[in-house]
């Protein structure tokens, strides 16, 4: 299934570049994971940063230092072979902060057939895991930054389109939503906020404010 | 360019002879071309030569030890240790973790094949990379540059710029849909 919606150049450079938050790199990683194309994105960055570190003005290292990394090679170092990857439906980015089951994960119920499970949050940025039943909706709210969510299984629509997995939709300030799960497989999203969500009725406000969506 | 192709080759060759015979003279001969590089682009981003010099160090021992892991069939040994550079530098720096792809992800929705005659030749690639970016309007030349080698995020160079920030995320999107072009990638 081909993807539709993308994270945009912006957020692929910043990610290629190390530039970007942990939540917005676990957001990027992980859509790569169903992108191909971002992926050859990516990789076209990388390899044009190469380009740069090769031609930027070499700065002569010090004497000393050619022996003082030759006597090092032999130490023992971090072991970087690759192992084989336990069975799971989590992918691969998500494990540090899900474990490698959806079904095992430690959601925290919401509202009825809602759950989440928040991964990190530093400074203004969260990540988090919502989990929807199929006709299960996020009450209308708009954002006081910008929101991204990446979908992991099944599907939702809102009034600006429908999202399979690995679409990334971006919303703003100015866009309020109501994003509905839709039938079929459990959808869950990965959330990335750098602010917190406004809600426009007063009871899910308080929700928000318990659960931090 | 002939001459930039061998030599892009042989440094391939030569991490290919570190990954698989733990080959000292030729780790010597990448670390005199790889590590000052290295450290200068680490002093263009901010850091102190004495930290860059450090970092640098470090990267030539990851090259060390992961040179088993290269590839040359996906990707140049410049974009290689690039990536290395990267990584160690965000450790380096920050609290936070960069959780990355990982391409052997069980759940991972698998790249098309390629047919041998399509694998692109990563050296060639790079070079006509620096063509296209060479090519590129100034306007969206100066933006790609300052995201590359001045570490500054989009908002703060916008505001150097003096422009919105709108009109900074247009340029890297034409920047990059000339690379792109010239690269021959799909978007």
């Amino acid at each position: 299934m081909t993807v539709m919606h993308h994270p945009g150049d912006e957020l692929l450079l910043s990610y290629a570049l190390g530039a970007s938050s942990e939540a917005v790199s676990l957001l990027v990683a992980t859509h790569l994971s169903f992108c191909e194309i971002c992926r050859n994105s990516v990789h076209l960055m990388e390899v044009a940063g190469g380009a740069m570190m090769s031609d930027v003005e070499p700065v002569v290292m010090t004497a000393r230092s050619l022996q003082s990394v030759l006597a090092r090679l032999d130490d023992k170092g971090p072991d970087v072979a690759r192992t084989a990857k336990a069975f799971g439906d989590v992918p691969t980015t998500l494990r540090a902060y899900v474990g490698n089951e959806f079904s095992k994960a430690r959601w925290v119920a919401v509202a009825p057939g809602l759950a989440h499970l928040p991964l990190l949050a530093y400074g203004g940025t969260k990540a988090r895991l919502i989990r929807a039943k199929p006709g299960a909706a996020v009450s209308t709210h708009s954002h006081r930054g910008e929101e991204w969510t990446l979908v992991l299984t099944g599907s939702y629509h809102d009034e600006t389109g429908f999202y399979r997995p690995g679409d990334m939709q971006s919303t703003t300030p100015e866009i309020y939503h109501r994003p509905v799960a839709n039938d079929g497989p459990v959808c869950i999203n990965l959330a990335v906020t750098d602010a917190p969500l406004i809600f426009k009725d007063a009871l899910p406000s308080l929700l928000g404010k318990l659960f931090g969506f | 360019m002939e001459r930039h192709l061998q030599h892009a080759q042989r440094i391939n060759d030569l991490v290919g002879a570190v990954g698989r015979n733990g080959d000292k003279a030729a780790f010597k001969e990448l670390f005199d071309h790889f590590a000052p590089r290295v450290k200068g682009y680490l002093m263009r981003l901010g850091a102190s030569a004495a930290v860059a010099e450090d970092l640098a160090q470090d990267v030539m021992l990851a090259l060390w030890r992961k040179a088993f892991q290269f590839d040359p069939a996906k990707a140049s040994a410049s974009t290689w240790v690039f990536t290395i550079a990267r990584n160690l530098r965000i450790d380096a720096i920050r609290k936070e973790r960069r959780p990355e792809f990982d391409a052997d992800d069980p759940t991972l929705a698998p790249s098309s094949e390629r047919s041998s005659d399509e694998n692109l030749d990563w050296a060639k690639a790079e070079e006509r990379l620096r063509e296209a970016l060479v090519m590129l309007p100034r306007e969206q030349a100066q933006v790609i540059e300052l995201s590359f080698l001045a570490d500054k995020p989009h908002s703060a160079i916008a505001a150097e710029l003096g422009l919105p920030l709108g009109t900074v995320k247009s340029r890297i999107r034409l920047a990059m849909a000339q690379l792109r072009g010239a690269l021959g990638v799909r978007s």
